[in-house]
């Protein structure tokens, strides 16, 4: 990192590991640096939003974060986002399940949120920078900036950054993206951080338990049958939302396994089979909507690329065809790919460089 | 770093050291228990004593009349729901304004789900209560009328002498919370025909943890708090004796020097709404610019986020708040600034500045300097700004 003069930089500190070695390597650094702790989600079922809490931004994370900040003598505020993350995130999240999708909040959350709010605040506050601990890194080059994966494959955040424009990557600084989590974890520890007893997380940050218990308290089930690819009926789905493509758990039928092969919203019928790898499940296409092209130049088609599907799976080889109406492409793979799932993102990469993401289309 | 200035007197302010001086031999000397029969006991309880009678003074009450409490809060909740549980056998009707501290709001709120009837009275564009909406709203099932004596917000006073008139010849009991003009203001119970008071300490250089109510003799309240019948009966709590010797001392200040730095507040404040209103293009003055606290000063800014503005200000060594402490935590927009005709957008522009004890004209010029340029800055990457 460049020594900064009198660069100022928003810290989005969340009392994690991760955030809180970011503060700490940005203020060694010299930066000048404010700590943001972001509330996302508190209110109560008797203020009729949420009734659950965040599990990442609970009083306990806020007074670490609060601690570190103390620690490495940082101005600290908290900025509380309860509304807009309802409206934006949590209102989006059950939209696309209601409407059988298996859609992916923390795309969302990082475009109208983390890099659209709390970027905008920053720079009402007279910041340069925002800083996260995503793992991904960025590099200015002439023809503008690239959103490569973080050097970590394991922890590589950048399947969920493909909504990011340059505008905003302009003013955003990952400094994690060069180091590996064990690595981060032993700077943690090196500068005495109060974070170390920590667990990872993963998953999404406002599922407690599992996403079925989450929809079941906002989503009223509407049972119907589920079907054989023959038509023919072996029983009772709890409702639609409830169930992926691919899936075979919570089929709850004797003489399984049973994989979901197509969620029919018509007719409210779910369609299975006993055949992991059945034809049905496999695609050779998908259609992208609203894709994204980090650079904001779109390239020249056919483009040869590699498609992930899905967060944490395997990335195959694919062609973006061609471009159909608004921003949605047309993506052919090399080989088949069971089980895409519309709703989830599926990004584009060049190597380690993510050049563009979109929604799976229906 | 550079000495911080702090325009935040309105949320909390410091002790004053002579009051911590009064309040130390309290901790460990004389640390006796107020029910204790032995001698230490009997110190205490004499001190507490000679505490009432200095704050019963303050606003020419009896010292019996007094209740000592931990808060305001508190002093609130025992107002509402004790008058209300005490007299619910005839009665049911309560009456409060419409710019009330949130544990008025949320103690009439919470009534209401038990059972009784809550009028919240409209203000107007100064906040104001209009005595004569006062007397409209009360009816025979009305118990008590509660209107805060100086808003913790913008810093209106109301006309509580004149609505006090209403409520004894309609025979309705009334509340006021003093809170913010305790000690700032000369209160005299008798003459603003008042039955309950609520007062802080830590609004006025005493200790925070005392606070108290007074009760005039012949109201029918019940507790809240049941258990050893300290305080009359009234409130059981082991008696917090340092903090209330410490509030004792901070209220004899007070009423030393209320008058002189009264007017050494007004001249700064005026001084500060003055210039802030030339030098700011599109600000405004929240509240009224006579009938308020001599140490409050509110403003909205069009096209800037109060938020925004008080973390800047921070930033520059400046403690200021966009409306009250309780609510800053918070996203909503200020009811009480609602309730004076504020649009959402522009409520989330505001800005309280509130002065006290220490505050010097020069940290005001500071502040004059500094915030025009906050705010043009501010307002040239605004989101909200229409080109």
């Amino acid at each position: 990192m460049k020594k900064p003069k009198n660069k100022k930089v928003i810290c989005a500190m969340s009392g994690g590991v991760d955030s809180s070695v970011v503060a700490t390597l940005l203020k060694k650094a010299g930066f000048d640096i404010v700590g943001i702790f972001m509330k996302f989600w508190t209110m109560s079922k008797k203020n009729d939003l949420i009734g659950e809490r965040n599990k990442c931004c609970i009083p306990e994370a806020e007074d670490r974060a609060r601690e570190v900040a103390k620690i490495l003598n940082i101005p600290f505020y908290v900025f509380n986002f309860e509304k807009e993350f309802k409206k934006k995130v949590i209102d989006y999240f059950l939209t696309e399940y209601k409407v059988g999708k298996t859609p992916n909040p923390c795309v969302v959350c990082n475009k109208k949120i983390k890099f659209g709010l709390l970027l905008k605040k920053a720079l009402t506050l007279g910041a340069d920078f925002l800083a996260t601990g995503h793992y991904a890194r960025l590099q200015k080059r002439a023809d503008g900036i690239h959103l490569l994966r973080g050097k970590d494959k394991k922890k590589d955040q950048s399947y969920f950054l493909w909504q990011l424009n340059q505008k905003q990557l302009k003013h955003i600084l990952f400094p994690l993206g060069n180091y590996n989590k064990i690595q981060v974890r032993n700077l943690a520890k090196k500068f005495n951080l109060p974070v170390l007893d920590i667990p990872e997380s993963m998953e999404v940050c406002f599922i407690k338990t599992t996403v079925n218990d989450f929809l079941a308290q906002y989503i009223k089930p509407k049972p119907g049958p589920i079907l054989t690819i023959e038509g023919k009926k072996i029983g009772q789905h709890q409702g639609l939302p409830f169930y992926t493509i691919g899936q075979r758990k919570r089929i709850e039928l004797s003489g399984g396994p049973f994989y979901v092969v197509a969620k029919n919203l018509k007719e409210n019928t779910l369609i299975v089979t006993h055949f992991l790898n059945i034809k049905s499940l496999y695609k050779k296409s998908l259609i992208a909507q609203n894709v994204n092209w980090i650079s904001n130049k779109e390239p020249k088609l056919p483009l040869k690329i590699k498609a992930q599907i899905r967060y944490g799976h395997r990335i195959v080889s694919a062609t973006v065809t061609k471009k159909l109406k608004a921003e949605n492409f047309e993506l052919t793979f090399t080989k088949p790919q069971r089980a895409i799932t519309p709703g989830q993102s599926v990004v584009f990469y060049q190597n380690q460089e993510l050049l563009a993401g979109g929604i799976i289309a229906s | 770093m550079k000495k911080k200035i702090y325009l935040d007197y309105a949320a909390t302010t410091p002790i004053d050291p002579r009051v911590l001086k009064i309040m130390s031999p309290y901790f460990s000397e004389k640390f006796g228990n107020t029910m204790s029969l032995h001698s230490l006991g009997q110190e205490a309880k004499q001190a507490l004593e000679k505490s009432r009678e200095t704050i019963a003074n303050l606003i020419a009450a009896k010292s019996d009349e007094i209740i000592f409490t931990s808060s305001a809060t508190e002093s609130n909740n025992l107002a509402l729901k004790g008058i209300a549980f005490a007299n619910q056998d005839k009665k049911n009707h309560i009456i409060i304004s419409s710019i009330e501290h949130p544990c008025i709001m949320e103690s009439a709120k919470w009534l209401e789900t038990k059972g009784f009837e809550i009028t919240r009275l409209p203000v107007d564009k100064y906040g104001l209560v209009d005595p004569e909406n006062v007397e409209k709203a009360i009816k025979p099932e009305t118990i008590l009328v509660s209107v805060i004596h100086a808003s913790n917000e913008i810093g209106t006073i109301q006309p509580i002498e004149k609505i006090g008139k209403i409520c004894k010849k309609k025979k309705v009991y009334f509340h006021t919370d003093a809170a913010q003009s305790f000690g700032k203001i000369p209160l005299d119970v008798n003459k603003m025909k008042i039955d309950l008071l609520t007062t802080s300490s830590h609004k006025m250089y005493g200790p925070k943890g005392a606070a108290c109510l007074f009760v005039r003799k012949e109201v029918k309240i019940e507790p809240i708090l049941h258990g050893g019948s300290h305080e009359k009966g009234l409130r059981s709590s082991t008696i917090n004796i340092p903090a209330i010797i410490g509030f004792a001392e901070a209220c004899k200040i007070s009423q030393k020097e209320m008058k002189t730095e009264n007017e050494r507040l007004t001249k700064l404040r005026d001084k500060l709404i003055k210039k802030i209103l030339k030098t700011i293009p599109n600000s405004y003055l929240n509240g009224h610019s006579k009938k308020r606290l001599s140490n409050n000063a509110n403003f909205w800014f069009e096209f800037v986020e109060g938020e925004s503005i008080v973390i800047q200000l921070d930033l520059l060594g400046i403690a200021a708040s966009t409306g009250s402490a309780c609510s800053s935590a918070k996203l909503e927009p200020s009811h009480v600034l609602l309730a004076i005709g504020l649009k959402p957008q522009q409520a989330h522009g505001s800005l309280r500045l509130s002065l006290g004890r220490w505050t010097k004209e020069k940290e005001i010029d500071h502040l004059l300097e500094v915030l025009p340029k906050v705010i043009k800055k501010l307002r040239e990457i605004s989101p909200f700004k229409k080109n």
